[in-house]
């Protein structure tokens, strides 16, 4: 994350001390590098390790001929994070940032700060809700159990000035580009895969037009970056409530 | 992470993009290792890149050609078009160079010939940069469930996203409606392969080394003196079978 334009407020909490508890946890044990097998205990979200839906269908991950110890020395994000294993803990993930941006959204919208840039963002805060509604669907007919949607506390100045808010927007939307792309060769199914790649092209749109509005380079790179869920967990652990 | 094609090397800087942007050298070993040949494979990994290859190619000599003309005044327009430019330019050489890693004979670049109303005004230029890149998106997440190789999976979807924001700013520059325009929707949708042949070929004069099977060439849809609305159109037309489940 290159901006941080909440000063280092907190502008996550979560609604059950229990999820911010291991999120913290989580974060902390990151931020020095250690064991992620010990910040495991989101009980609520995953004991869950649903079947892996149908193989069928989706791409082998046997067949693949992807290198033998290929995961990173660090230790595999999937099966060892507090989202829980596999797609599942993946898809949980995904429907965190979601959440967040969805709100972030929906507030930046109500304030009423955005004059004509309104119409480029509105169709951005319809979409990050789509995105909540899907995921969340998604999980529940995977017979997993949907993470449950934080208390998220923006820094007073987030919703009072456009150019604090469209920059904030730049930097949700370009974690959140990394964040998906983190996880593509981590997804097993094909179908969620799809689904994944789906959202994620949605989010590169986001993130171009908002860096047109900031005035910032629109496309930083040739190819999306990525970041893994570690990465993310981090450049978003400023944010979290205390 | 694995050992993505291109993040551990210089292809992420803007700086130093050509020579480095290959698959990771034990990768390719492992890759070619396996019993899978390549060429012969249908729908293999090297005939995906092959596939994404002709499409960079037209993209790339589209605005190379686009921005030699003088259609674009605004600076900044011009900056957004120049990046355009070069980040096509620079797929069209990690694809090659990952698929001659591979073991694959990357497609020669094809004769490229656009209608003659395609350079004439500043907005058949745009209108056709448009179709271009959503067809792009749609292209790469069509291929996605078939990409086998998990790190030339992660770096198709580097493209993608890329091909994303093209797609956004082109919209946002030719004033297009937010929804439906600049975005399509909450989620992105997927072409079939043989959809974007059909699109792209009007574009492709003679077809000599794409690397497709007459098959796959629907030549009666190469209407006679295409203008360009007709080619959205044709791209509308197939996006429009909508709900395709990713994979297939």
């Amino acid at each position: 994350m290159n901006q941080d334009p909440f000063e280092g407020r907190s502008v996550i909490q979560f609604s059950d001390e229990r999820d911010r508890r291991a999120f913290l946890k989580y974060a902390a044990l990151v931020g020095v590098g250690g064991s992620l097998a010990a910040a495991l205990p989101m009980t609520k979200v995953l004991a869950a390790t649903s079947p892996s839906p149908s193989p069928s269908g989706s791409p082998s991950p046997s067949g693949s001929p992807s290198p033998s110890g290929s995961p990173s020395p660090s230790g595999s994000p999937s099966g060892s994070s507090q989202f829980g294993a596999g797609d599942v803990g993946i898809l949980n993930y995904a429907l965190t940032l979601e959440y967040l941006e969805a709100e972030f959204y929906q507030k930046g919208l109500a304030a009423n700060i955005l004059g004509d840039d309104a119409k480029y963002i509105t169709p951005i805060a319809a979409h990050e809700a789509a995105h909540v509604t899907a995921l969340t669907a998604t999980l529940t007919k995977l017979g997993a159990t949907p993470v449950t949607k934080p208390t998220f506390v923006f820094p007073p100045t987030t919703f009072t000035d456009k150019a604090t808010f469209v920059k904030a927007a730049v930097t949700f939307e370009e974690t959140g580009v990394k964040a998906y792309h983190g996880q593509v060769p981590l997804i097993k199914d094909g179908a969620i895969l799809g689904a994944a790649a789906s959202i994620a092209g949605v989010e590169s749109r986001h993130a171009a037009v908002l860096n047109y509005l900031a005035q910032m380079p629109p496309v930083p790179n040739p190819v999306e970056q990525h970041a893994t869920m570690d990465e993310t967990v981090t450049a978003i652990k400023p944010f979290l409530g205390a | 992470m694995l050992n993505s094609i291109w993040n551990r090397r210089s292809f992420l800087g803007r700086t130093a993009i050509g020579a480095g942007a290959v698959i990771g050298g034990s990768t390719a070993i492992e890759l070619l290792s396996t019993t899978r040949v390549w060429a012969a494979a249908e729908g293999s990994d090297g005939d995906i890149l092959n596939f994404a290859l002709t499409l960079e190619y037209l993209e790339a000599t589209f605005y190379e050609r686009g921005n030699a003309t003088s259609l674009i005044t605004d600076s900044r327009e011009k900056d957004i078009f120049a990046t355009i430019q070069k980040d096509e330019e620079a797929h069209v050489q990690a694809l090659t160079d990952t698929l001659t890693k591979l073991g694959v004979a990357p497609v020669a670049k094809p004769t490229i010939t656009f209608p003659a109303a395609t350079f004439a005004t500043r907005e058949s230029y745009l209108k056709l940069a448009m179709v271009f890149e959503n067809t792009g998106v749609g292209a790469y997440l069509g291929q996605a469930g078939s990409i086998t190789n998990k790190d030339i999976l992660q770096a198709a979807a580097g493209i993608f996203g890329i091909e994303a924001r093209h797609a956004a700013l082109i919209g946002v520059i030719s004033g297009a409606t937010p929804e439906g325009g600049i975005y399509k929707g909450a989620t992105e949708t997927p072409i079939a392969k043989a959809d974007v042949l059909a699109a792209v070929m009007p574009f492709l004069g003679g077809m000599p080394n794409t690397g497709f099977a007459p098959s796959q060439q629907s030549l009666n849809l190469l209407p006679t003196g295409l203008a360009i609305a007709g080619a959205a159109a044709a791209v509308v037309a197939f996006r429009t079978r909508g709900s395709r489940k990713p994979q297939q």
